[in-house]
């Protein structure tokens, strides 16, 4: 995005923020009592409800779909271990097509900043991923499924993910332990059932979970059995643990500077966090409705305010002869508009907590396989939102509040 | 005055509100449009003659298989197939991009393709010249239009999927296709930087007729069936609804998205319209005196209601419809709309949900007016 329309954007926000806090302060300074307003609201009931709903429907499509962007950014943010290093191909945007030597793997394992176990062995894990197209559960069609092939080092590095139900599987044979969260979209993957992929048939032995991470769109198995059944001569990449921070510091320096290798290395948390290309089209698509929708809401607020002045003229003109001044009689109704519409705002944010954890999935762009996340509404979320819905009455409610000032003492005495 | 011209004077006696409603009308109808061309574009793709002649042959396990070349000897003598083509997907990065590509970059056999995609238009001179040389490409137009490229330009790849990069150099160009984004390259190009591994993406294939097409596919299938390399052979046309199902939830988000849209739209102008209404209570039972009856009041009622909402919906389906029309929709969204287009079902939708909008909010003023005497009415104050 330009760099000026941001610009504007901020500016518009801010101006609109401060518009605000001035008529917080204004408000309660001055004299009129705050239970004018609230009492102002509610007799006009009908085009009350009407307002305060339309904006509720407004903050609620907002929050819904923002929270759908939250939902996959988080369940990067939650992947992987921070001691960890992440090894791939030069150039490879996705784990999966990322392609990495055997013997790649035997110059990496004995680079020294490696940390070793108790048996001696370097802590690395070369890990095969695959993508498997397979029929969803009903009539859903095919998605393709992200099959790790993994070493028990590689499981050693990865403690997030834990086994919930059967066993895991025994190297050496045709055996996966699937996702519990993808077992509810796919046929096929109830513990002890099997299905076919290529020339080999895979029996499901246990459900795994990733307590919210990216591991919860995979399906782990082993890494050699792997390599036979989808005839791989390469692995995909490498994880690797280093002994300290500095040496991951070093480890990185080396892998990308050694010209034989074509390697990239980064810390494997700082790779997931970097998978933002599938949230960011729901991102653009919550701003886009969130200003086209708002363009609407507000002029459903101005006309429902302006009717709310015509109706109050009277009302006006005996605060305007009581001594208040103009500033008042504008304070008094933007209050008005922005309470209205923050109810409204409060009632939407309300209604998206019924969706709030609810899983949901799509394809993701970076990996090109099923991606399961949740409906995550945070508390900056709706704070947002409510700032959303406060903006909406500010601005449905300026014109008509400045009008309302403006109107002469005698003639708006004089009003039936 | 004439009753149209009462009915017109009433509807503008408030300009503001007026204007407002009607805005308001159009705001939300022209945001009901652009969902639903989107999620048209989106679900739909564009469809031309050879979308249903051509079939895409890919690894039964997924598209992320390779299929071996050898596949080549076997499909080209199934009977029923006119033309075959290795195809496959380099997904590169152009020079410039970061993280994303829109348009897709094909490795073809030069002398096979143009059998294949039947609605390419392309100068015969400057497809000898493509055949002829190995490091040339051709481009669609709209790529060509977008990245302001002149035949003899370079064009770089980093590749993702691949382990090697691409420095092509436009032969030319082509059009009429649905879709005239594509790059396509030498697949000998890509075997050399790879060292020749023997493997392609896909195989891209054309039915001898459509009825044929289906029974092609099945052939092709059972041609490989229990080999190492099984294959799932599709339609062009399936094969792209089965890739747009794989994006799960979304369409259904949209379509919930439009629901919500039309119904805040509704309430809203409900609540406006009976607050004209409303006001005005007084001289409804003053026309009530006069001797009007019931129906002609409800007609004036409807009538400033549906006008109001129909000239909304003018403005906002009409608006949206001339907007897209003459927008470079490509250019905007990064080559990620092709055509967003307006089809006349959606206006239809836009019209019918307007005349809804009247109706309904004429509804309630209009049984309120009908309910009350005209004593009643004369003595209601605001």
């Amino acid at each position: 995005m330009p760099a000026v329309f941001t610009l504007l954007i901020e500016s518009f926000l801010g101006i609109t923020a401060l518009g605000i806090v001035v008529v917080f302060l204004t408000a309660f300074l001055s004299a009129v009592p705050v239970k004018y307003n609230l009492k102002s609201v509610f007799i006009r009931w009908r085009s009350t409800v009407a307002t305060v709903v339309g904006i509720a429907l407004v903050v609620l499509v907002y929050v819904l779909l923002q929270s759908l962007a939250v939902g996959i950014e988080k369940s990067n943010a939650n992947t992987g271990d921070p001691r960890n290093i992440l090894v791939a191909r030069k150039g490879a945007t996705a784990e999966s097509s990322s392609l990495v030597t055997r013997a790649q793997l035997r110059t990496l394992q004995y680079f020294e900043e490696i940390e070793r176990n108790a048996a001696g062995d370097p802590v690395i894990s070369a890990d095969v991923l695959t993508l498997a197209s397979l029929p969803r559960k009903g009539q859903g069609g095919e998605a393709n499924v992200l099959l790790r092939g993994i070493t028990p080092r590689g499981m050693e590095l990865r403690p997030q993910v834990q086994l919930v139900a059967g066993r895991w599987f025994s190297p050496g044979r045709r055996e996966i332990v699937v996702s519990r969260k993808l077992a509810g979209r796919f046929a096929n993957f109830e513990v002890g059932d099997t299905f076919k992929t290529g020339p080999a048939t895979l029996t499901v032995v246990g459900w795994l979970d990733g307590a919210g991470s990216a591991y919860d769109s995979e399906c782990w198995m082993d890494a050699d059995e792997s390599r036979s059944v989808f005839e791989r001569e390469m692995y995909s990449t490498f994880l690797v643990r280093p002994k300290s921070p500095e040496a991951a510091t070093n480890l990185i320096r080396k892998i990308e500077n050694d010209k034989r290798l074509q390697l990239r290395a980064e810390s494997e948390t700082g790779y997931y966090q970097k998978q933002t290309l599938t949230a960011a089209p729901i991102q653009w698509l919550a701003g886009f409705l969130a200003v086209t929708m708002s363009i609407g809401a507000v002029f459903a607020a101005m006309n429902t305010m302006y009717a709310a002045v015509g109706a109050r003229t009277r009302e006006i003109g005996t605060l305007r002869v009581l001594g208040f001044h103009r500033r008042n009689v504008i304070a008094t109704f933007l209050l008005e508009g922005i309470l209205l519409a923050m109810l409204g705002g409060a009632l939407g944010c309300l209604i998206s907590l019924k969706w709030n954890g609810y899983t949901t999935a799509t394809l993701s762009v970076e990996s090109f396989s099923e991606t399961v996340f949740a409906f995550t509404i945070t508390p900056t979320l709706a704070a947002q939102g409510m700032f959303f819905a406060a903006a909406l009455g500010f601005w449905g409610t300026l014109l008509p509040a400045v009008r309302a000032a403006r109107l002469p003492v005698i003639s708006a005495l004089k009003a039936l | 005055m004439t009753l149209g011209g009462f009915i017109l004077k009433n509807a503008l006696r408030n300009k503001r509100r007026a204007l407002l409603s009607v805005v308001s009308v159009g705001v939300s109808l022209f945001l009901f449009i652009t969902l639903q061309v989107a999620l048209r574009e989106l679900t739909l793709p564009p469809e031309d003659l050879g979308s249903s002649l051509r079939i895409i042959v890919r690894n039964k396990v997924s598209l992320m298989s390779s299929l071996p070349a050898r596949q080549l000897q076997v499909i080209e003598k199934i009977p029923g197939i006119a033309a075959v083509t290795p195809f496959t997907f380099f997904g590169g990065l152009y020079k410039g991009d970061e993280k994303f590509t829109s348009f897709a970059q094909f490795a073809v056999d030069p002398a096979r393709v143009k059998d294949v995609i039947v609605d390419a238009k392309m100068d015969a001179a400057e497809y000898a010249a493509w055949i002829a040389d190995r490091t040339l490409c051709i481009v669609g137009l709209d790529t060509a239009r977008r990245y302001n490229l002149k035949r003899g330009d370079r064009m770089q790849f980093t590749g993702t999927f691949y382990p090697c990069d691409l420095d092509l150099r436009v032969a030319g160009f082509y059009h009429g296709t649905a879709d005239d984004r594509t790059v396509f390259f030498h697949h000998r190009y890509l075997d050399e930087a790879l060292d020749n591994p023997g493997t392609v993406g896909c195989w891209w294939a054309l039915a001898a007729s459509a009825e044929e097409a289906v029974l092609v596919t099945a052939r092709i299938n059972a041609a490989f069936a229990n080999s190492s390399a099984e294959v799932r052979a599709e339609t062009e046309r399936a094969f792209q609804l089965g890739f747009i199902s794989m994006w799960a939830n979304i369409k259904v988000l949209i379509g919930s998205i439009c629901t919500v849209v039309v119904f805040t739209l509704l309430l809203v102008t409900v609540s406006t319209m009976s607050m004209a209404i409303r006001e005005r209570f007084r001289e409804l039972a003053v026309l009530k005196a006069l001797g009007f009856r019931r129906r002609e009041l409800l007609g004036f009622i409807l009538a400033e209601s549906f006008g109001l909402s129909m000239l909304g919906a003018v403005l906002g389906a009409g608006g949206a419809w001339l907007l897209y029309r003459n927008l470079d929709i490509q250019k905007l969204a990064n080559g990620v709309f092709l055509a967003f287009e307006v089809t006349p079902r959606m206006l239809g939708m836009a019209f019918a949900i307007a005349a809804l909008l009247g109706i309904l909010s004429a509804i309630a003023p209009a049984l309120s007016v009908a309910r009350t005497s005209v004593v009643e009415g004369l003595r209601t104050l605001d």
